[in-house]
């Protein structure tokens, strides 16, 4: 019996990956804040060891298989992950800490807008002997980008220390860097520039191939976390509403509400009859359909027209598919790394 | 020392071949059968380091390459495993070459590195064969390197293939008469392989190259408007003063490091003057389109081609200039009669530097056509690197491995294989003396069996490994003065004098 190891990252991190596990039903407990390992618990196979650590060295851990899984930016995946490294990204979109890896020019640039115009500048700080400087923690990423677009002309530089502050610091010329809001390079008076997005990324969660192929138990663990992350992530912003209708049967109800405007929640609305507690006039039906929260109000409204009162809504916590489609993916990615393991 | 436990074995990189026995054989021996053709032209052998300066090839590659390059910094010198060798050549004759008399005619063979999607008959390290002619322009040099290439297959025993030439003569004037930058020309020459091959959709190249050179500057039509075309018409300090002063009073300040704030304005105001470059490209790409659709057969080249170039205004030189190449190769010597050709004017090759004649060689096989061979003109490129006066150039290379699954005189090496054994160890030094007399032998491979375990063991060795012939040294045999001759293949002995060992499997191999 060994438990599922799942590394988490510590510092900036922690509060939002450790309120995502809370949404998905999972609690971490910590004897005191500053250990930097923990038991997970909320899986129906049992407690997972968790470990601490900073975001840019969980990519690294999981890919030794130190761990079987991890929870990590999907910028630091793309910038160190390999042809033939172990690393397999089993959710790639977890929804929270969205940012983007961006290039940024000084505000002053005015002329500077595009790619095409870094690549003009590139060529005029060549002709007088200097080469554009960027700074960036992303080598590969960035270099790969500019080469893309057919640019040549540059040096990255390395930069310990803040990314943003180099330009002013003259450390380098440009930079490409995280940004959520944009705030940061504000501040430092730099801009991102048109057609600059490097990569766009989101917390992932990845997983050791070897580690996970090799133990059935920890596998079903992961199969277990997956189930809890996808019925989560698709409950969010979904509704449940239900109301109370007079009406002569179901069919009668059903009609109406979809003479006015429908209501088709994710497969349709369920009705059933009521049993009223004093006597009433006519009989009365309850409406449950499950809607974007975005559409809340105008479903009320069409509720309303067909004649519905005492209308509740409660926020979905979570939607379970008839299977879970990347817990699949991450089996068809197990057995084709297998295969060709055996070709090779 | 290691324990008991087993280690885990380490697997190649990814992408990469072993050449194992006995392809190692062969494909030596067709890369030197195709090197002595070059030497017979008079070309000299040159070998060029496999790790470069990065910068080399970031120069004039173009994107197809450089964004394909094994890259890394090594000690802050930034390096690449070489993506192709006309260019290290070029940097090879610039740094000691230049005195010589030319033309200078080199031939080469090497590995090269590209982090590509593996192909049939090409790992991310394939070997590259073939010539540079440096110092001669015109079709004579072009027909010389065209007559080589060609020569160089039917050494290999290929008879049958589709030689396809074109010329970047036609889109470089096109690009030059629509007035676009190097910077745009560069990206229309990267795009024109992927468009004529059919990988990109016209349309999503132009939208793509477009993006790349920043949208449109001033609108494409109704001329010049606002701010800019009123600062047009001032002197460029004055205006540039001007641009200034507004953005200062407008509290965008104007600075940037490295950069001077008056070239930053120079810069803006440039750019805003810049049409949209969409026209330009959808042009390009459309005569692209146009000269890969009207390919034909080098005697169609007057009526279909020419009136695509006149139409344009642009010279008919290109056109001419593959005429005179195609005649005179024919004048070296008849094509065999399996050899198609077609020119086909949109031909680029995925490198930025050609400025001529261009062309490929198609060999097909079962799995269908596979190019082995391609080469041209670069004119400008030993000035782009760096050379002291602009050389004119050109060659081509084979992909080794490429030719190897196409040609037809493979199968394994006819040399026999001879196994010498000591019926003990004290026959080992008779038996190493009979090996040293038949190494003087030609086209012989004499083994010696070295592990000593006796005349069973050999043979079962000799059985398994392929061995034709084993000679067998005992101390009866000694004193006698014979050895044993064993035929693998029918296990028939006979003893033969010592003296007369030579003689006997001279006799034997021959057969």
């Amino acid at each position: 019996m060994s438990a599922l190891r799942l590394a988490l990252a510590s510092k900036g991190w922690e509060d939002d990956t450790l309120r995502f596990l809370g949404h998905c039903g999972l609690r971490v407990d910590r004897s005191n804040p500053r250990q930097y390992r923990a038991r997970m618990r909320g899986l129906p196979t049992g407690p997972a060891d968790v470990v601490f650590q900073r975001a840019s060295d969980i990519f690294e851990e999981v890919s030794a298989g130190t761990v079987d899984l991890g929870i990590t930016g999907y910028d630091i995946v793309a910038e160190h992950r390999s042809e033939e490294d172990d690393v397999v990204v089993v959710h790639a979109e977890l929804g929270f800490r969205r940012c983007a890896l961006v290039l940024a020019v000084p505000e002053g640039w005015v002329d500077v807008t595009s790619v095409s115009d870094l690549a003009d500048v590139g060529a005029e700080l060549r002709s007088a002997g200097r080469e554009l400087r960027v700074a960036t923690k992303y080598p590969n990423l960035t270099r790969q980008f500019l080469f893309d677009r057919g640019m040549t002309h540059f040096d990255l530089v390395e930069v310990s220390g803040a990314i943003e502050a180099a330009p002013a610091l003259e450390a380098a010329d440009i930079i490409c860097d995280l940004t959520s809001s944009g705030v940061t390079l504000r501040e430092n008076r730099l801009k991102p520039i048109g057609g600059g997005v490097v990569v766009e990324s989101q917390a992932c969660l990845i997983g050791n191939r070897r580690e996970l192929q090799a133990d059935p138990e920890r596998l079903e663990a992961t199969r277990a976390l997956l189930e809890l992350m996808e019925a989560y992530l698709r409950s969010r912003q979904l509704v449940s509403i239900t109301a109370n209708i007079p009406g002569n049967s179901a069919e009668d109800v059903a009609q109406r509400v979809l003479a006015c405007g429908g209501v088709a929640g994710l497969r349709g609305p369920t009705i059933a009859r009521v049993f009223p507690s004093e006597p009433a006039d006519a009989d009365w039906f309850a409406l449950t359909v499950v809607v974007g929260e975005d559409i809340l109000l105008a479903t009320v409204e069409t509720l309303r027209r067909a004649g519905a009162s005492e209308i509740s809504a409660t926020q979905v916590r979570y939607v379970f598919e008839r299977r879970s489609w990347t817990f699949e993916a991450l089996k068809r990615q197990l057995d084709a790394a297998q295969d060709r393991g055996r070709k090779a | 020392m290691l324990g008991e436990r087993a280690v885990a074995p380490l697997q190649r990189v990814r992408g990469t071949a072993d050449v194992l026995p006995p392809d190692d054989a062969r494909l030596r021996r067709l890369e030197s059968r195709l090197r002595a053709g070059f030497e017979r032209f008079g070309y000299q052998g040159i070998q060029t380091p496999i790790l470069e300066p990065l910068e080399l090839f970031l120069r004039k590659s173009g994107d197809e390459i450089v964004a394909r390059m094994y890259a890394f910094s090594h000690w802050n010198r930034r390096l690449c495993l070489r993506p192709e060798l006309t260019a290290s050549i070029m940097r090879a004759y610039i740094d000691d070459l230049q005195g010589q008399a030319l033309p200078l005619r080199l031939h080469y063979a090497g590995p090269i590195f590209r982090y590509e999607r593996p192909s049939r008959g090409r790992s991310r390290q394939f070997t590259v064969v073939g010539v540079e002619l440096v110092g001669a322009s015109g079709p004579a040099a072009d027909a010389e390197v065209l007559h080589l290439a060609c020569a160089g297959l039917e050494a290999a025993g290929i008879t049958r293939y589709r030689l396809v030439v074109g010329h970047l003569g036609a889109t470089l004037q096109l690009l030059a008469h629509l007035g676009m930058s190097d910077h745009a020309q560069g990206l229309v020459l990267d795009h024109m392989e992927p468009i004529a091959r059919g990988r990109v959709d016209l349309e999503a190249a132009i939208t793509r190259v477009v993006d790349l050179l920043g949208g449109g500057g001033a609108p494409a039509n109704g001329g010049p408007t606002g701010l800019p075309a009123s600062l047009a018409s001032l002197p460029p300090d004055q205006a540039t003063a001007i641009a200034a002063d507004i953005l200062s009073r407008a509290s965008l300040p104007v600075e940037g490091g490295a950069r001077q704030p008056r070239h930053i304005i120079q810069r803006l105001l440039a750019k805003a003057e810049r049409p949209d470059p969409t026209d330009q490209v959808r042009a390009a790409f459309e005569f692209v389109a146009e000269l890969h659709a009207a390919a034909c057969s080098p005697d169609q080249l007057e009526p279909v081609l020419r009136p695509i170039l006149e139409k344009r205004g642009l010279s008919t030189a290109p056109i001419q200039d593959v005429t005179a190449a195609l005649d005179l190769l024919r004048a070296y010597a008849p094509l065999p009669p399996g050899v198609e050709i077609e020119v086909d004017l949109s031909l680029a090759r995925g490198l930025r530097y050609y400025t001529g004649l261009v062309f490929e060689i198609y060999v097909d096989d079962d799995e269908g056509p596979l190019q082995v061979c391609g080469g041209g003109r670069y004119d400008d490129l030993v000035r782009a690197l760096g050379g002291r006066e602009s050389v004119p150039a050109c060659g081509f290379s084979y992909g080794l491995e490429r030719l190897d699954l196409v040609t037809t005189q493979g199968g394994p090496p006819d040399t026999t294989r001879i196994l010498v054994v000591g019926v003990t160890g004290e026959d080992h030094e008779a038996a190493l003396s009979v090996a040293a007399d038949l190494r003087r032998l030609d086209d012989l491979s004499v083994e010696q069996d070295v592990r000593l375990r006796g005349v069973k063991s050999a043979l079962r060795y000799a059985d398994r490994a392929g061995v034709d012939l084993v000679v067998i040294v005992g101390e009866r045999e000694r004193q006698e003065g014979v050895v044993v001759l064993r035929l693998m293949r029918t296990r028939h002995e006979t003893r033969i004098p010592r003296a007369d060992v030579v003689a006997a499997v001279r006799d034997l191999s021959e057969r």
